[in-house]
Order: C-alpha cells, then sequence, then structure tokens
C-alpha cells in the first residue's frame, strides 16, 4: 500500500509532467509539437484530402455512367482525374502512414515524444501548404491534367499543358520534403526511441514495418525529386532531358517516375498491413504466430519492390530480355506478400476469434487484396500486361489492390485505434453498416471494370461511344461508386460527429497485449506515467501488473524535475537506455519555416525568382533560428537519475546522438537522389551512340579537365580540414577547430565556383543538348552541396565562438562533419563522372 | 449528351451480337481475330481459372480462420501452414507462371511477313503508310487494312506526345514515343471490322483518337492496296471550294494541287467509314460538322473552325470528300 | 565479413541477403539493357550478356548460401523452435538469424527468378 507521502510526491511528480507538456490553448495551440497533436492534425487533413480525392472520382464516374456523356467537358475531366490520382496518393496514401505512426508510433514505444517534434510539425505544415495549393488549383481550372505519373513530352511542352505541370511539380516536391522529413523522424524514432528491453526481437510488428517503410521512403522518393529537378529545368529552362530533338528522351522520365512509383505502392501498402499485424493477434488473443516471417516478409517486399519499376514499362518497347527481369523480380515479390496473409491466416486458426469490426474489415480487405495481388500476378506476366496496360483492367486491378490493401485495413484501424486518440468507440452497428456498403459497394464499382477493360476501354477517358460493349458495364460501376460513397460518408459522420454520442471507452478496451494500450484512455498529454522496461512481446498481456507499476511512477523517468521535456534514447538492438534526451516544446518556427519553404516552391511556379530566393533565405535563417534554439542545447549539469538507479546522460554526441542518426538517415536519402542524377547521365550515355556529342569544333564537349581537377583539390582540402577541424576539437582545442573550420567554408567556396568555371569557360549550353545539361546539373548539385557545406560550418564556427560548441559538447561538429563525408562523396563522384569518364567511355 | 451521337452509330451497327454478355466485341481482346491475342487470351483463360481456384480456397480458409473454435491449432502447426501455404505452394505456382511468359514472350515478337506498315501517330490522328514488298509507299490515316493470315509488321512512331497503338482483337498495345521506333507484329486470323484506339494518354481528346481496323482477305486487301494507290478522281464544286478555302495547305487530296502533310490525307476519305480518327459515322452531315466545328467535337485538336464557310460550300466540300473513294 | 564468420548477427546481416539480391538484379538489368541498347539488329544473338548473367547468378547464389550458413548458426542450428521472442541475447541472436535464414531463402528464389530471362530469352527483340 501506498502512503500519504507517496500520494503527495507522486501527484507533484504529476503536475510537472503536466506542466512540462501542456499543450497551449488559443491562438498559441498552433504551435503544438507534440506528436499527439501534430499526429491528428495530420491524420485529420490526409482524410480530407482523402475526401477530396474521392469526391473528384465521382465526377469521373458521373461523368463515365452513359455514353457520349457530356456532364463535364475534356479539360475539366482530364483535371479531375488527374488530381484524383495525385491527392490519393500524395495527399492522402503516404501521408495517413505518417500520420497514424506519428500518433501511435511513440504510444507503442512508451515514449512521450518522438526525436525531432519540431521536424514533425514542420513536414505537417509543408504538407498542408503544398496540398492546399495543389488541390487548390482545380477552382482555377488550373490544374494539372495530364495524369498523375505525368509523362513528357506532353507535359514538358508548354504548348500543351498550362501550369497545371508545374503546380504538380513543384507543389508535389515540396510534400515530398515532408514525406522524408518524417520518414526520417519515424526511422530514428524506432530505432532509437524504444522502452528499455525492448529489444529487436520484441518489438511490435508495427514498428517493424514503420522501419521498413521509412527506409524505403528514403530510396524511393529521391528519385521522383532528381526527376521532379530535370523536369522544371527543361519547363522552366529549356533543359532538353526529356526532349528528343535535342538529344534528350522521355522515357527517361518513365524510369525516374517509376523507381518511385513502384516502391510507392508498397510504401502505402506495408504500413496498413501494419496494422492488420498489430489488429489479428488482438482479436485472436494470442501472440502472432510467425514473427520472425513477417519481418521477412516486411524486408523481402522492400527490397523486391526496388525491382519492379519496369512493370508499369512494359509496352515501351524495351527489349524482351529487359522485361523478363522486371517480370521475374515482379512475381517474386508476390511470395513475401503471399506470407503476410497466411501469417495473419495463422494467427487466426491458433488463436480464438472474437468478432468485431475491425476484424470484419479485415476479412473484407484480404477478399479484395487477394484479387488483387491475384490480377497484380497476371499483369506482372509481361505478354498478358500488353493487353492489360492502360486499360480499365489496370484501373480495377491497382483499386483492388490500394482499397483492399491499403484503405480498408487503414479503415480497420481506425475502428481499432479510434478509442486509443478519441477515447471512445466508434459504432459497432454503423461500422457493419460502413463495413457492406463500402465492401459491396467496391465490388459493385471495380469487379466490372476487369471486364471493361479486356473489352477493350481504355483508362483516361473522357467519354467512350456507345454500342462497343461498355455502357451497362460501367454504369454498373458508376452506381457502384456511389453506394461506397455512402459508406464513406456514414464513417465519416461517426468519426466526427456520431462518436461523442457514445459512452467513454475503459482503458485497454480490446484487451490488447501491446504497450499502446498501457495508458488510460484519454492518454496524459505527456504520454505514458513513468516508461516501464519491456521484457516481451505482449507485455500488457505477459505482465499484468505492469500498468500499476507505470501508473505509481515506479518505473524510469517518472517526473520532470526540470520542468523540460524528456524522453529516453536506447540503443539500437537490445534497447540498452543510453540518453535521456531533451525535446524542443511549443514553437511557431517549425510553421513559419514551412510557410517560407512553402512559398519558395509556389512563387517559383509562377516565375517569380527574385522574390522566391528572398523567401528562400528567410526560410533558411528561420531554419537556423529553430535549430540554434532548439538543438544541441548544453544541459546545466552531465547526468540524470531516470529512477531505479540509473543515470543517463543528458548530453550525446557522435554516432550515439540521435541527431547523428537523422544526418546518416537524410544524407542517405540525399545520395539517393544524387545517384539518380548519376543514373540520367550514363543513361544518356546508353542512348547516344556518340556520347559526348562532338561541338562545333568536332572534338567532344567536355568541362575539360583543369577546372574539374582544381575542384577536387579544393573539396579534398575542405573535407580534410573539416577532418581535422573534428580532430582538434576532440583533443581539446578551441582555436585550432574554429580556423580549419573557417578555412573548410573558405576552401568549400573555392570548390563550388572551380565546379561551375569548367563547363562555363568550356562554354558548355545546357539548352543545347541533353548532355551538357546533364553535366551542369551535376555540378550544380555539387556544387550547392559544398555551399550548404559552407553553411553548415560556419553554423559550427558561430556556435564555437557563442560557447554552444565545445570541446566536450560538439554534437553540432560531429554532424556537419558527417555532412561533409556525403558532400564530398558528391562532389568526387560528380568530377569523376563529368570529367573523367568521357576519357574512357 | 455529346453532340457526338453520330460516333455512335458506326458501330451500333455490329451492336446486336455485343448485347451477349461476355467477352466479343469489335474492341475486346478476350474475341481474339489473330495469333497474338489469342495467344494472350489463352494465357488469360489460364490465369483466370488458376486465379478463381485460389482465391475460393483463400476465402475458405479465411472464413474458417475467422470462426471460432473450440481447440484452436497447435502454433506448430500454423507455423507449418505459413511454410507451406505462404511460401512453398505460390513458389511454385508463380515459377510454372513465370516460364509460361517468359517462353511466350519472344514468339510473340518473332520477325514479321515482307508487309510493313508505319503507322505515326500525333494529337489526335493517325499517319498510315503500306510498305507492299516491291511496291511504292501508298500513304493513308486513321484506318488499317490487314491481309488475313500473313504477318505483318507495324513501324510505330510518334510525332508529338507518347500515345499507344491498341487494336486488343488483334494483340497487346505498343507504345509509340518520339525518337523511338517500335514495331509490332500483327497476324489476323479472322477477316472483319475491329476496332483500335490510342491507350496513352496524350491530351485533351485522348478519349477521340480511335482507328477503324479492317482485316481482308489478302486478295481484297491487294485489291484495296491498288484503289488507295492511285489519285482521287473525284471533281465538282466541293472540290474547288476545298482548294479555294486553302484546306489543301495541311490535308493532301493526291490527283488535286491539294500536298499539305499538317493534317490527315484525303484522298480516298470516302472508303473510310469513320471520321474524325474513327469517332464519327462518315456521313455528308458528319463532315459538314466537323468541318465547321471541330474545336468542339474534338476538344484541343489543331484543325480550326470553319464555321464561316457560307452553308452551300460548305455542304459541297463534305459531299465532294465522300466522293472520294 | 558481413555473411561469413560473424559473431553476432545484427540488422546488417538480415539486409545482407536481400542486397545480393538487388545487387544481381542491377547487374542482370545493366547488362541487358546496355548491350541491347548497343545492339544494332533485335534478332542478332546476345551470348555474353547472357553468360555475364548466368556467371553472376552462380555467384550470388553462392554468397546466399554462405550467408545461409552463418544465419543457420546464429539460429543455433535450429536447436529451439520459434517465436525466439524472450528479452536474452541469446533468442535475439536466434531470431535475427532465423529471419536472416528465410530472407536467404527469398533472396535465393529471387536469384533464380531474375535468372530465368537469360535462358530463354536469347536476343533483343
Amino acid at each position: 500500500m501506498s502512503t500519504a507521502p507517496d500520494e503527495a510526491r507522486r501527484a507533484a511528480q504529476e503536475a510537472r509532467l503536466e506542466q512540462a507538456w501542456e499543450t497551449p490553448r488559443g491562438l498559441r495551440y498552433w504551435s503544438a509539437v507534440n506528436n499527439t497533436e501534430v499526429g491528428r492534425w495530420y491524420t485529420a487533413t490526409a482524410f480530407l484530402f482523402f475526401l477530396f480525392a474521392g469526391a473528384l472520382a465521382l465526377l469521373v464516374r458521373a461523368q463515365l455512367a452513359v455514353p457520349d456523356n457530356d456532364l463535364i467537358p475534356a479539360g475539366l475531366y482530364n483535371q479531375a482525374f488527374t488530381l484524383h490520382g495525385t491527392a490519393m496518393m500524395f495527399l492522402f496514401a503516404v501521408p495517413i502512414f505518417e500520420a497514424v505512426a506519428i500518433l501511435i508510433l511513440p504510444t507503442m514505444l512508451a515514449a512521450r515524444d518522438l526525436p525531432f517534434p519540431c521536424l514533425s510539425a514542420y513536414g505537417y505544415w509543408c504538407f498542408l501548404i503544398g496540398g492546399i495549393f495543389v488541390c487548390g488549383s482545380i477552382l482555377f481550372n488550373a490544374a494539372p491534367d495530364a495524369g498523375w505519373f505525368m509523362y513528357p513530352p506532353l507535359t514538358t511542352d508548354p504548348a500543351l499543358t498550362g501550369i497545371g505541370a508545374d503546380i504538380w511539380l513543384l507543389g508535389l516536391s515540396f510534400i515530398e520534403v515532408a514525406s522524408i522529413a518524417a520518414a526520417v523522424e519515424l526511422i530514428v524514432g524506432v530505432l532509437k526511441c524504444r522502452p528499455p528491453g525492448m529489444r529487436i526481437n520484441t518489438m511490435p510488428l508495427y514498428c517493424w514495418y514503420v522501419l521498413i517503410v521509412g527506409g524505403m521512403i528514403l530510396f524511393a522518393f529521391p528519385p521522383l525529386i532528381a526527376g521532379d529537378i530535370l523536369f522544371e529545368l527543361e519547363r522552366l529552362a529549356g533543359w532538353p532531358f526529356f526532349d528528343v530533338s535535342r538529344g534528350g528522351d522521355p522515357v527517361l522520365w518513365q524510369h525516374l517516375f517509376w523507381i518511385f512509383g513502384h516502391p510507392e505502392v508498397y510504401i502505402v501498402f506495408l504500413p496498413s498491413i501494419a496494422l492488420l499485424a498489430m489488429i489479428v493477434p488482438t482479436f485472436a488473443q494470442r501472440p502472432i504466430i510467425g514473427y520472425s516471417w513477417i519481418v521477412l516478409a516486411a524486408v523481402g517486399t522492400g527490397f523486391l519492390s526496388f525491382g519492379l519499376w519496369v512493370h508499369h514499362m512494359f509496352t515501351v518497347g524495351l527489349p524482351a530480355i529487359s522485361l523478363g527481369f522486371f517480370s521475374a523480380a515482379s512475381e517474386a515479390v508476390a511470395i513475401p506478400t503471399g506470407v503476410q496473409i497466411f501469417v495473419f491466416l495463422a494467427t487466426m486458426l491458433a488463436g480464438r476469434m472474437t468478432r468485431s469490426v475491425p476484424m470484419l474489415f479485415a476479412a473484407g480487405a484480404l477478399a479484395i487484396f487477394i484479387i488483387g495481388g491475384l490480377t497484380g500476378v497476371m499483369v506482372a506476366i509481361a505478354p498478358f500486361d500488353w493487353q492489360a496496360h492502360d486499360s480499365y483492367f489496370v484501373v480495377a486491378h491497382l483499386h483492388y489492390v490500394l482499397i483492399g490493401g491499403m484503405v480498408l485495413p487503414l479503415i480497420a484501424g481506425a475502428y481499432y485505434y479510434f478509442p486509443l486518440v478519441m477515447a471512445r468507440k466508434l459504432s459497432d452497428r454503423l461500422g457493419r453498416w460502413v463495413f457492406w456498403l463500402m465492401f459491396l459497394g467496391f465490388n459493385i464499382a471495380f469487379l466490372p471494370m476487369h471486364v471493361t477493360g479486356l473489352r477493350g476501354m481504355p483508362r483516361r477517358v473522357f467519354t467512350y461511344p456507345a454500342g462497343i460493349g461498355w455502357d451497362t458495364l460501367n454504369l454498373v460501376s458508376s452506381i457502384g461508386a456511389a453506394i461506397f460513397a455512402a459508406g464513406v460518408l456514414l464513417f465519416t459522420w461517426d468519426a466526427v460527429w456520431g462518436y461523442r454520442r457514445r459512452p467513454p471507452a475503459p482503458r485497454n478496451p480490446w484487451n490488447a497485449g501491446t504497450l499502446e494500450w498501457l495508458n488510460p484512455l484519454p492518454g496524459p498529454e505527456y504520454g505514458v506515467r513513468s516508461v516501464p522496461a519491456i521484457r516481451s512481446r505482449y507485455p500488457l498481456w505477459d505482465d499484468p501488473d505492469l500498468p500499476r507499476r507505470v501508473d505509481q511512477g515506479l518505473e524510469f523517468l517518472p517526473d520532470a524535475e526540470e520542468g523540460r521535456r524528456e524522453t529516453l534514447v536506447t540503443s539500437v538492438l537490445d534497447a540498452r537506455p543510453i540518453q535521456c534526451l531533451r525535446v524542443p516544446g511549443n514553437s511557431f518556427l517549425p510553421m513559419i519555416a514551412a510557410a517560407l519553404t512553402g512559398a519558395v516552391f509556389i512563387l517559383t511556379t509562377f516565375h517569380l525568382y527574385r522574390a522566391g530566393l528572398v523567401l528562400g533565405l528567410a526560410a533558411m535563417a528561420a531554419i537556423i533560428l529553430w535549430l540554434w534554439r532548439g538543438t544541441a542545447v548544453i544541459p546545466e549539469k552531465r547526468e540524470k537519475d531516470i529512477g531505479q538507479g540509473v543515470a543517463l546522460p543528458l548530453y550525446a554526441s557522435g554516432i550515439r546522438s540521435v541527431g547523428w542518426w537523422a544526418m546518416f538517415i537524410t544524407m542517405t536519402g540525399d545520395m539517393t537522389a544524387f545517384a539518380s542524377l548519376v543514373f540520367s547521365y550514363f543513361y544518356f550515355w546508353t542512348i547516344h551512340p556518340v556520347f559526348p556529342p562532338p561541338g562545333p569544333d568536332g572534338l567532344p564537349l567536355g568541362p575539360g579537365l583543369l577546372w574539374p581537377g582544381l575542384a577536387a583539390l579544393a573539396t579534398a582540402g575542405a573535407w580534410g580540414l573539416m577532418l581535422a577541424a573534428r580532430r582538434w576539437s576532440g583533443q581539446g582545442g578551441i582555436a585550432a577547430p574554429r580556423a580549419a573550420l573557417a578555412g573548410a567554408a573558405l576552401l568549400a567556396a573555392a570548390g563550388a565556383l572551380a565546379m561551375l568555371a569548367g563547363p562555363w569557360a568550356e562554354g558548355l549550353d545546357p539548352t543545347s543538348h541533353a548532355y551538357p545539361a546533364a553535366v551542369w546539373v551535376l555540378l550544380i548539385w555539387a556544387a550547392l552541396h559544398l555551399a550548404l557545406g559552407i553553411v553548415m560550418s560556419l553554423y559550427a564556427l558561430a556556435r564555437s565562438l557563442a560557447g554552444r560548441l565545445t570541446p566536450e559538447h560538439d554534437i553540432d561538429l560531429h554532424n556537419v562533419v558527417l555532412y561533409w563525408h556525403f558532400a564530398a562523396l558528391t562532389g568526387f563522384v560528380t568530377l569523376a563522372t563529368v570529367a573523367l569518364f568521357p576519357l574512357v567511355g | 449528351m455529346r453532340d457526338t451521337s453520330g460516333m455512335t452509330g458506326l458501330w451500333r451497327a455490329g451492336g446486336g451480337l455485343l448485347l451477349l454478355p461476355g467477352c466479343s466485341g469489335i474492341q475486346s481482346a478476350l474475341d481474339p481475330a489473330g495469333f497474338e491475342a489469342a495467344e494472350l487470351a489463352r494465357l488469360f483463360w489460364v490465369m483466370l481459372a488458376a486465379g478463381t481456384i485460389i482465391w475460393l480456397l483463400m476465402l475458405a480458409l479465411s472464413l474458417h480462420a475467422a470462426r471460432r473454435r473450440a481447440r484452436p491449432w497447435s502454433p506448430r502447426a500454423a507455423g507449418r501452414l505459413i511454410l507451406w501455404g505462404g511460401a512453398v505452394v505460390p513458389t511454385l505456382l508463380l515459377a510454372v507462371l513465370l516460364v509460361y511468359g517468359l517462353v511466350l514472350m519472344p514468339a510473340l515478337r518473332a520477325p514479321g511477313g515482307p508487309l510493313l506498315v508505319e503507322v505515326e501517330a500525333e494529337q489526335f490522328w493517325w499517319r498510315v503508310r503500306y510498305h507492299p514488298p516491291g511496291g511504292a509507299p501508298v500513304v493513308s490515316a486513321n484506318a488499317l487494312r490487314l491481309p488475313r493470315g500473313e504477318r505483318v509488321e507495324l513501324r510505330l512512331s510518334a510525332r508529338d506526345v507518347i500515345h499507344s497503338f491498341w487494336i486488343p482483337n488483334l494483340a497487346g498495345k505498343m507504345d509509340m514515343i518520339p525518337g523511338r521506333t517500335n514495331r509490332l507484329v500483327l497476324e489476323p486470323r479472322k477477316a472483319g471490322l475491329y476496332r483500335g484506339a490510342c491507350a496513352e494518354f496524350c491530351g485533351a481528346s485522348h478519349a477521340l483518337m480511335a482507328f477503324e481496323v479492317e482485316v481482308m482477305e489478302p486478295a481484297d486487301f491487294a485489291a484495296f492496296l491498288a484503289r488507295e494507290a492511285a489519285p482521287a478522281t473525284a471533281a465538282g464544286p466541293g472540290r474547288e471550294a476545298f482548294l479555294k478555302h486553302g484546306c489543301g495547305a495541311c490535308h493532301s487530296v493526291r490527283g488535286t494541287s491539294a500536298r499539305g502533310v499538317i493534317g490527315p490525307d484525303l484522298t480516298h476519305l470516302g472508303g473510310r467509314r469513320g471520321l474524325g480518327a474513327g469517332i464519327l459515322e462518315n456521313t455528308a452531315a458528319q463532315r459538314a460538322a466537323f468541318i465547321a466545328r471541330v474545336g468542339q467535337i474534338k476538344p484541343a485538336a489543331r484543325m480550326p473552325d470553319y464555321a464561316m464557310l457560307p452553308r452551300g460550300e460548305l455542304e459541297a466540300i463534305a459531299g465532294w470528300l465522300g466522293d472520294l473513294r | 565479413m558481413l555473411i561469413h564468420n560473424r559473431r553476432h548477427a545484427d540488422l546488417w546481416t538480415l539486409l545482407a541477403p536481400p542486397a545480393i539480391w538487388a545487387l544481381h538484379f542491377l547487374l542482370c538489368y545493366v547488362l541487358g539493357s546496355v548491350a541491347c541498347a548497343k545492339a544494332g539488329d533485335p534478332f542478332a544473338a546476345i551470348p555474353l550478356p547472357r553468360l555475364g548473367v548466368g556467371l553472376a547468378t552462380l555467384l550470388a547464389l553462392a554468397l546466399i548460401l554462405v550467408a545461409g550458413r552463418q544465419a543457420r548458426r546464429h539460429w543455433g542450428f535450429g536447436t529451439a523452435d520459434p517465436p525466439h521472442d524472450d528479452p536474452t541475447d541469446d533468442d535475439r541472436q536466434r531470431f535475427l538469424g532465423f529471419a536472416t535464414l528465410l530472407l536467404c531463402a527469398l533472396s535465393f528464389v529471387a536469384v533464380l527468378f531474375v535468372a530465368l530471362p537469360a535462358l530463354t530469352i536469347a536476343d533483343c527483340r
């Protein structure tokens, strides 16, 4: 029994925690950065975009309900289907993964927050601004109108496509940045912010999926960003990457787009399956059977999904042997997908199932997804795809995959996790109605489309003639779509208004075994009362006493003595506690930085470059201010007692700091974008018999050897000085590292200028041919990395001068040096590619 | 309703057949009239049968699993289900299917016969150029006639944006990409009328970019080719009006001074069943409507509206074009 | 070495077998597409790239087998059954070994699949 002094001490602890994690009220509410608030905004916003994109789908179905319909003109129809696909993919499917993960991952890890709350908030505001910009364009009849994969030359020629293409490219690039930010946050969250003792083999499966999907985002989104850069350079500056008449090739875009586009399908599919991996064990009331198999499936799918992209290009006319490789990988990826389904079935068979709405949706999802998977196996056979490709068969297939594999599991997850977020359950009775409306409506809408497609109806047609055999099928599809929409609306009503009438949910309402159900409902703003040590995969089942110990603050970190927001950092494999991390509190800076970043993209869309540059500098200033104030803060003491006699450092640098991991992960994505640009260069080499092409004097064009050589020397010098700075700082030096930082910045400036001087001196005109354009874009990319390196080195220098970076507290220096490794590598590879490869190629 | 009701009439003629549910149709991959399409239809039926069986088995297993049972499976048995049901059996099935597809692919891309047809797409119509072995090229547009039983090689390209060439009854589709020439070999086996369409989104009127396909007996095809190669012979006031209003700047009518190469060749327009790239029935009234209001009938088409033409001249041109057989 | 004689399993040993698949896949794709991009006649045989794919396949399969042997050792040669969910160093090691072994099997099959086209398709048609 606890005594009165105990009670008082506990109440005081709770009050301090509450104060540290308090959500601001009034207008300042929007300065919140805590994962609970940001996660809710994120989820609600993504769901709103889902409704918007769904409304567009209804418009499309209304137009196609009868042949020769003139309900909406071709132009608006083309905008509607383009925006439907774009919004569903970029503004719903990927963001909702990030939203849900930001919302539930910390609770699953018993973490108070994710390691970079401001980054999450920044990502959210980017997403909101970019999404409104892209979607709002349809109100001005200026939306993109060439399909969500934007094939050039239709989209690169300003005479054929208007500003909609720029809105698509710039608006979505901006959102892709937000996705990468979220990926960094989630990967570090899973690897470093688990509760003590939650080893890699006892981590909830959802975390495995988040880890894999985060990694996939890092390798999938950057190629699209690289493609967007090439694309915008062609549209805005006339650099002919995709223009055949000047040595470009429109197929290059298809490669870059689908290197992103196919993993994207798994990026949206895996997180939803991850929800099922949490739901199924709960309703089978037993641990999952085949935990390792799920890990196999998630990792295997993650890898294989990068070998499938050409199966979207089977009709491009590539050699059969190339198609064969991708066809084979596309068949192979069905294996891990099948494994996941059987893991769920095995768990159900070995458990005692209870009926519930989440399971109803899970079962319906499975029935639909299996059809989508089977048609996927069909279209992965290249010859069959020659018939199915770009027909309604593919429309049916992709909706079976995405609605069966993503939307319905997500709704299952919504029913399951609703009490966790809103402290009340959704209605079971309405839930069954929602399910049957959606399930039947979906099948009525999309099953006939397989036939429509094989009977020859191409996708993306705004009308069709009567009498070819498509009339009845299309009418049925349109009716089905309306029924499906009714289900969505009913769900929306219940999730927005209806639930308020339901009684409060009890603690752990489904009797689940994982940590997200640890807290009483509604959960306090600080998350867990104390962070428990974990000893099994289903701690709530295996350790019934756990909630009591947590509630009484008997586990780790039960207090916020200094009034700061704190969470634990643990080691990657075994989750040994290594640091007590202080995370920044509420701030408007992420919102301001996002608004400024968004303004840069929007102004560029309208060719207002000078204003864009000014705001770009302002955005950078805002981000630097946020980093300056909120990161690598030197604590008032070295260590902190987190309870049970464990003292953890409050400051850790190098590989022990979360910032180092974030930098490493971000730069991995950055290198992928760079690799895509290098790929483009070599792609041009494969399609041109003579590469580099000869200039006016008959000699091959090129940036020469002199300037690239000087640039390489300067880059190496700058990099060497950065290494020296870290070394000298580690030895306790103050002045020497400062001098090295300044010298590195100077050398980097020289290197960047020398990089650009090469093609400048040789008179390479980027608008004349794809070759000079590719050389320029690589060198500009490398030079920008050096420029950013200058900013970082000077930042570290300023921190040192301000006393915020000392030999003992050197997070910034380690992270900047880590950046420099990648920047130097980018520089060397670029210079070797543009200056040395032509000598051997 | 759109004001293109005529576009339906062309195909309604054969519509009786299409009321039957199922697979038949002039643009149906499941109603094959050529070697390639027949192979692919068979592939589809095989996969559909296997897929249906698998789906039913999975559904039965799921329903069984969802029931509350008194004695749950042992974890060991459930683990074996994952191994065999989830991994081993699918791997074997997929391997068989993959080999089927990989063996089929080169067979479907075997070399073509002596007849070569160039098809070049642009927004939103098709240039067609027959290259009969030993003969001079024959230029046509928006219609493709093929001899039954011969392997014909198509050379596909595009002038402005990406299009895709698809005659579902004969074969799978092949993209038409600026800067590339793709090969597609067709081997029609059933004489008849079919419909092809652009399958890659190519702009505002992508939906209105189709063409008629006729598979003919070889002798009929030879006769057609000879007819198509000859210059136009029809004369009349329509011809004078056509030339006076400058139509020849964009269109060719061989045998007249109209030598334009921007728009479709009209030398034997009267011999085609469709109009405007397979979207209207080829009647005098539709021809007149198309000339006067093309911007409305076919959004973003490059041809300007000729609504200002005097009624009489418009009808004369429309009539004369119909005489070009 | 990552796939041989490594005392402890970790995330890198887990990712090694599918990474071998990825490299093999990339090599096959590059060999095939560069050979065909530079070839003039689509019906001319391309024996050398096909041979290259064959050799790469043998090498990849061998590497995956080596990785699989190590994974089996980490797993403890199957002396304990899954689920390997105890909060101990041993079970963590066994879990990683078993998952890696499964990934080896998948990568093995996927490498075989990807090699098949070079067996059935002899030219650039």
